[in-house]
């Protein structure tokens, strides 16, 4: 057992730290979240010279061949610094099952770009159901000749307005279990018949509607076997829990430190607000819960390393992203509301970090989904 | 990071698990507390005490000189893990012995007092148990503020006073007893003293108080003029708080991974349970399960994480307490929606007639009603979040 981070891991944190407090301070946060394209291009340069993008890929596709925590780590800072951007649904969602499932062209030709940062991804699986479960895929796809042709609307697409590709998930046969007759596609988001638009979010990070209209998509596109979509989107759901799950731990662990911190300034009745046991225990609960976060993400990234089979990282990825959603937002309330009225308002930075709340539930699966997953994996 | 025992730690895990095939009965049921309510089971208990000593696994982590395998953190960490899932009893002789008293007299004892009471409680005698006296009546939380009087007389210290809640007193040979040497101390944190107390000697006198189940676990110990040679003063006289606040930390930390390996296994019980009654098919009670089934493991990972940290050579400060804040919470919620799983079998006693109606489930009714006693037992919830507060975050003391 050992639960210190490498002299490499340590690196990889502090410059990651250095870089984004750098490079994206608050102002530049809340400035690209008012902005049309969501991130800045040359921060974005910046991050692929640094590697960040194959941070976790063979060096055979350009990647630096490190590991899930290494990723985990700069995506913690990422949660910390609150660094906005298509980072997310390109390396986390995207780069993995391209890398596990897709033919050794596709590899070559989809891989390269993402690791040099040139290429942007975006995974658009949900629809108007909301829901992360196989049925709540509905989207057709019909198989004519060498094409499939696509028709349906997909929701939530991260960055989908910048992206340069898109897996998109489908439906291309209909059985009595809803995990089969799923597919994976490869859609250029600049086919004909495809309209993107821009969703508002309270956060003001980039979500996207698409909608398909006899979108034609040839059969080489495809990402994994027809039909036999679920582990692909399996996958998916793992890496993108996880690497939220760690994102969310920098959030909250930068929210509890800022709280923690103004609790020994204010004073009121002559005290320090911390000295109040109010105050000081609801800051410990959440000291405590976070403690438990960081090494649940620790260790559920740490077994993918270890090349331990992916069924023993499973329950463990979905017991790290469902306790990263109660406490993020748990997090986020109390803290704002300890902060008394100045916590509601523009000027300080800890309303951002609550504004990504739901986004950050709803990314790589929301509670219930995952206490479910875990439930699953007793039988 | 390695988040993986090594292939020795994993083989004496198997060791463990042998043992408890041969020694316990199949029907081996889990209870936190180690009462020994009727003189049988507690013959039993130390019977086993005898066997874990022979073992050599019930003081490992002492050094050899002292009845000990001078074995690692982690060794005693498998090996509590594993006493807490099979229920193994007689791992703490009494409370105290093992858990405190060695690693105490380790720090702050005499060699003398190293030489005579270690080897007791490594042989796993019945003059090896010890029992705590810190609690008085208007000492609780606030347990600075005892009463107890030592006074010296010559080579003597006379004892009088009151202790209260005292575990398993009417089992132990000895007490840790706290008490106050110099009662004219500017603070009340100065002027105490810990002082070893044969429970033999005259003027000591135990009365049982029985808990709200029924059992008898605690005490009340009264010493009237009880004479102790000051030999049993244990490191410095009027230093007793400071030496207490150093060692607290190092008591607490096996603790945290025996209570893991009992919730796991009530865990996996329920969830037998529940599958085998159709209750996972009941969205309220799996997802009650899986979240619990979360602290779970955030448990085991928080409790490795303070055995490592004393593995790099730090002391622990607040970890104890989050250890312990976590159980209670998770003891609180697992026994919770355990007694719903039971329904209206959960309201039945594990003896008498309808005892073919019992459903145990690892411990779970025990749990229920015991931990509402564990929660106050080694300081309550509140004061625990008072130690995390200013150990843990810094900040300034809440009361
Ligand atoms: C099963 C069991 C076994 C025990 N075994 C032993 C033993 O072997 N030896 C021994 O010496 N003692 C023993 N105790 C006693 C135990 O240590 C005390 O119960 C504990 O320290 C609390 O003290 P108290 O019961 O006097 O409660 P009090 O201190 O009176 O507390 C009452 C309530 O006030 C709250 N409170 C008190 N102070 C504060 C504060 N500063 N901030 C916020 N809230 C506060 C507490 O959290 C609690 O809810 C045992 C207790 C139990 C239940």
């Amino acid at each position: 057992m050992d639960f210190s981070l490498s002299s490499d891991q340590e690196l990889i944190r502090s410059t990651a730290r250095k870089f984004i407090e750098n490079e994206c301070p608050r102002e530049i946060v809340r400035e690209l979240n008012r902005s049309e394209k969501g991130y800045d291009p040359e921060i974005w340069r910046k991050m692929a010279e640094l590697g960040w993008m194959g941070l976790a890929l063979p060096e055979e596709y350009g990647g630096v061949e490190g590991g899930m925590i290494d990723l985990a780590l700069v995506m913690e800072e990422m949660g910390r610094g609150l660094l906005p951007g298509p980072f997310f649904p390109t390396v986390a969602a995207c780069s993995f099952p391209i890398l596990a499932f897709g033919t050794a062209e596709q590899k070559e030709r989809y891989l390269p770009p993402i690791a040099g940062g040139e290429a942007l991804w975006s995974l658009a699986v949900t629809e108007e159901s909301g829901s992360n479960e196989a049925s709540g895929i509905r989207m057709q796809a019909k198989a004519e000749g060498d094409v499939y042709i696509l028709d349906g609307i997909k929701l939530f697409v991260p960055y989908a307005n910048m992206a340069d590709s898109l897996l998109v998930a489908a439906r291309t046969s209909e059985g009595l279990n809803p995990r089969e007759g799923i597919t994976v596609f490869v859609v250029d988001p600049r086919s004909p018949g495809i309209e993107i638009d821009l969703l508002l979010t309270t956060a003001g990070d980039k979500q996207c509607e698409i909608r398909f209209s006899r979108v034609s998509v040839p059969k080489a596109n495809l990402l994994g076997e027809a039909d036999r979509g679920w582990p692909v989107l399996e996958l998916i759901q793992q890496r993108t829990a996880l690497l939220k799950s760690a994102e969310m731990l920098g959030g909250v662990q930068a929210v509890l430190e800022m709280t923690t911190e103004y609790s020994k300034q204010r004073i009121q009745f002559g005290a320090a607000i911390g000295s109040f046991q109010a105050v000081q225990h609801n800051l410990v609960d959440l000291f405590n819960e976070v403690q438990g976060l960081r090494y649940l993400v620790y260790e559920a990234a740490w077994r993918i390393d270890a090349g331990l089979s992916e069924l023993s990282a499973f329950p463990l990825i979905s017991m790290a992203k469902a306790k990263a959603n109660q406490v993020y937002q748990r997090t986020c309330v109390d803290c704002m509301k300890l902060h008394g009225a100045i916590g509601f308002t523009e000027e300080l930075d800890i309303g951002l970090y609550h504004l990504r709340t739901r986004a950050n539930l709803a990314l790589g699966g929301d509670t219930r989904f995952h206490l479910d997953r875990i439930a699953e994996s007793w039988s | 990071m390695e988040f993986r025992f090594s292939e020795q730690e994993e083989r004496f895990r198997e060791e463990i698990r042998d043992f408890v095939k041969a020694e316990l009965p199949p029907d081996w049921a889990l209870g936190m507390f180690e009462e020994g309510d009727s003189d049988e089971e507690w013959a039993f208990i130390m019977s086993i005490s005898k066997k874990l000593s022979q073992k050599g696994w019930l003081t490992m982590t002492w050094p050899r000189e002292y009845g000990g395998q001078g074995a690692s953190g982690w060794k005693a960490l498998v090996y509590a893990e594993e006493g807490g899932y099979w229920g193994i009893p007689g791992t703490g002789m009494g409370v105290s012995g093992v858990s405190w008293v060695g690693p105490s007299l380790i720090l702050f004892g005499t060699e003398e007092q190293r030489r005579k009471y270690m080897p007791l409680i490594a042989a796993g005698e019945p003059d090896g148990v010890w029992c705590t006296g810190y609690s008085e009546p208007n000492a609780g939380s606030d347990f600075a503020n005892l009463r107890t009087q030592a006074i010296r007389q010559g080579d003597e210290y006379v004892i009088n006073g009151q202790k209260i809640w005292t575990s398993a007193a009417h089992q132990a040979r000895w007490c840790w007893l706290a008490v106050r040497t110099d009662p004219k101390s500017r603070s009340k944190h100065e002027g105490i003293s810990i002082i070893i107390v044969d429970m033999k000697s005259p003027g000591v006198t135990v009365r049982p108080i029985r808990n709200y189940i029924g059992n008898h676990h605690f005490n009340e110990v009264f010493f009237d003029e009880v004479r102790v040679p000051v030999q049993n003063l244990v490191g410095e006289e009027n230093r007793g708080w400071y030496q207490l606040m150093r060692s607290l930390g190092y008591e607490r930390g096996g603790v945290a991974a025996r209570s893991y390996g009992h919730n796991k296994r009530v865990l996996e019980e329920l969830i037998r349970y529940a599958d085998g009654q159709g209750l996972t098919a009941r969205s309220e009670i799996r997802q009650e399960l899986a979240d619990v089934a979360i602290d779970i493991e955030v448990q085991r990972l928080l409790a490795y994480e303070t055995i490592w940290k004393m593995s790099q050579g730090k002391a622990p400060t607040f970890e104890p307490s989050r250890d312990k804040v976590l159980n209670d919470e998770i003891l609180k919620r697992l026994s919770t929606v355990g007694m719903d799983i039971l329904g209206p079998f959960s309201q039945l006693r594990r003896s008498g007639r309808a005892l073919k109606w019992f459903r145990d489930l690892g411990g779970v009714c025990s749990l229920y009603w015991n931990l509402i006693g564990m929660s106050s037992a080694a300081g309550t919830e509140f004061t625990q979040k008072n130690i995390i507060g200013q150990f843990g975050l810094g900040l300034p003391r809440s009361y």
